[in-house]
């Protein structure tokens, strides 16, 4: 269990994220929605233990901040692109926890070569990642944080600038983590398919944590029609699935 | 380990077999470097007067022991430096154009030299090291003083290294033109020379050098991660300041002590780094050994071309490494330009 006590990030005299509380069970997929701006990304970066923060977020009972006990793997929004590195080495630096720096084992070697077979990285695995295209990359890094095999992965955005056949992909590859038993947290602004795949839903807004629960509840929250200014509007499809679209300004009607 | 067949096709990270290939290329260049000169002389009675066992007598061993062995040792070293050097400021930098001199070390060494020259009256060789060695730990240190947070930003300190370096450059200036006197040995150093090289040189610089290259070849694994964003090493468990921390302060360590030796010698940490990256497709930071040897021995053939193409007379090393390392830089560049497009 991850638990949450009024947690607050400030950057100087600006509040990134405000007084949150709240606890997210392990061996799910939680996501966090809301607009630009909510306090997203600091918040999975807070998960992560690189950024500094008042109040208290333990994971299993211990302090999260620079803790380096704990394997998580991120997976950023805009990842660094190593100039000139190729992706198996890339997904091989996913071992460096496992196996110490630089110290891959042959069982290591294996494996990850088995999780660039199954993130259809294999065949490419010698080009250079900058070579990539966005969806290549970001299978790329899931492969990484397969590689990694972690605790809980952190995932900011991991579908935006993905076309249709590669956002399902990813998520696929997501969906593939968890069943191995990893706790997935991720930002996501398409809220239909956050819906679609995550169990729980956290919806943040100004730094604040309005509402957590399931995803199924959450979606038809008036919480997170407050977060989106009321600009959303969520259809129920005939086999239950919920729709999220943004709707017209009424001020403009 | 990473040699064995049976091992599933992912390709090698690092083949050590280059590392010592690149070792045993040293030996041989070093070999050239202590026989070949105005006086010729022979491999075995080299190796006889090494070993202790007769072999070269008079001149001959004089030339052997005192000039040739202590310059091109120190050749190696200040080589083996720049290049490492070279290497970790480009991984930690994330610049592929990143040299040794980036934080103001060559400025501040400079106007060490330039203040050791103008204000000694005799022996300018005693003071000199000190001074530039003491300008570009200076200029370095201030560097980081105005960037303010270590490392909050590594652009920040980029452009403080490159505000001390102008303002070093500038007083260097100033001193130059009130003491016309100092322009041509303060001209000579700027170009680098290794003719002042001697055993006392030698063995206080190894201890430096070495003991950065140590370090920094121990760190080397470690240093990849500092390719990635610092979220994403610090998921990979490495704390991304700290170590960036060590790896610039062991890299400028062994920057100031071989501009303090050798005076400036251009071009070697970017061509050398780039010239085994380049050979081998591997960007991995686990070549840093390989790195060093090959600016080792870069820097000894250099100095070999120096002192025999225009045999008596010599040639600033700095032309050498400059002449070969700009069209190479210009050749990165190109190649640069074209993996972007």
């Amino acid at each position: 269990m991850i638990k949450v006590e009024d947690l607050t990030v400030k950057i100087g005299n600006n509040v990134i994220l405000n007084d949150i509380s709240l606890e997210i069970p392990h061996g799910h997929w939680t996501c966090l929605v809301g607009p630009n701006g909510a306090g997203k990304t600091t918040f999975l970066k807070v998960l992560l233990g690189v950024r500094e923060y008042s109040g208290s977020l333990q994971d299993n009972g211990v302090e999260v901040y620079r803790n380096h006990k704990r394997n998580v793997a991120f997976v950023p929004q805009n990842p660094e692109i190593p100039t000139g590195m190729t992706v198996a080495e890339y997904v091989a630096l996913g071992r460096s926890k496992v196996d110490g720096w630089g110290n891959e084992t042959i069982a290591s070697r294996k494996f990850i070569h088995d999780v660039l077979v199954q993130t259809q990285l294999y065949g490419m695995h010698q080009r250079h990642v900058a070579q990539l295209s966005g969806g290549e990359m970001q299978r790329a890094l899931i492969a990484r944080a397969l590689a990694q095999e972690p605790q809980l992965i952190l995932l900011d955005e991991p579908t935006s600038a993905l076309d249709l056949h590669h956002q399902i992909s990813v998520l696929n590859n997501i969906e593939m983590l968890k069943s191995r038993g990893v706790t997935v947290i991720s930002t996501m602004h398409d809220i239909t398919l956050a819906a679609m795949y995550a169990e729980r839903i956290v919806v943040m807004q100004s730094g604040k944590a309005l509402l957590d629960g399931k995803a199924s509840e959450v979606i038809h929250s008036a919480e997170l029609r407050t977060a989106f200014d009321n600009r959303i509007n969520v259809y129920t499809l005939d086999s239950g699935r919920p729709v999220i679209v943004a709707s017209k300004d009424d001020s403009t009607n | 380990m990473f040699n064995k067949s049976k091992s599933p096709g992912i390709g090698q990270i690092w083949n050590w077999k280059i590392t010592a290939a690149c070792a045993l290329i040293l030996l041989f260049v070093c070999t050239l470097a202590i026989s070949f000169g105005p006086i010729h002389l022979g491999f075995v009675d080299i190796v006889k007067t090494l070993l202790g066992a007769g072999g070269l007598s008079g001149q001959d061993r004089t030339v052997l022991i005192d000039l040739r062995l202590p310059r091109m040792i120190l050749a190696a070293l200040v080589g083996a430096a720049l290049a490492t050097s070279g290497a970790v400021y480009q991984t930690v930098f994330r610049n592929p154009l990143a040299d040794p001199y980036l934080l103001g070390a060559a400025s501040g060494a400079g106007l060490g030299a330039t203040i050791a020259i103008t204000n000694s009256g005799g022996n300018i060789y005693g003071w000199l090291p000190i001074f530039s060695f003491v300008g570009a730990t200076l200029a370095v240190m201030t560097s980081f003083f105005i960037s303010g947070k270590f490392f909050a930003e590594p652009n920040t300190l980029l452009l403080s290294g490159i505000a001390v370096g102008s303002f070093a450059t500038a007083v260097q200036t100033y001193l130059q033109q009130r003491h016309s006197n100092a322009l041509r040995p303060v001209y000579n150093w700027i170009l680098g020379e290794l003719t002042v090289a001697n055993w006392s040189i030698v063995s206080w610089s190894s201890i430096y050098i070495l003991s950065s290259i140590l370090v920094l070849v121990t760190i080397s694994k470690k240093l990849d991660g500092l390719l990635l964003s610092d979220e994403e090493s610090f998921s990979l468990g490495i704390d991304p300041n700290k170590l960036r921390m060590i790896a610039v302060a062991a890299a400028t360590l062994a920057t100031a002590t071989a501009v303090s030796a050798s005076g400036l010698i251009g071009f070697v940490g970017i061509v050398v780094p780039h010239l085994v990256r380049g050979v081998t497709h591997r960007v991995t930071n686990r070549s840093l050994a390989t790195i060093a040897l090959v600016g080792a021995a870069f820097l000894v053939l250099a100095d070999l071309g120096a002192r025999t193409i225009l045999s008596p007379a010599e040639l600033p090393i700095g032309v050498i490494t400059a002449f070969v390392g700009a069209p190479f830089f210009l050749f990165v560049l190109r190649t640069r330009r074209v993996s972007h497009s």
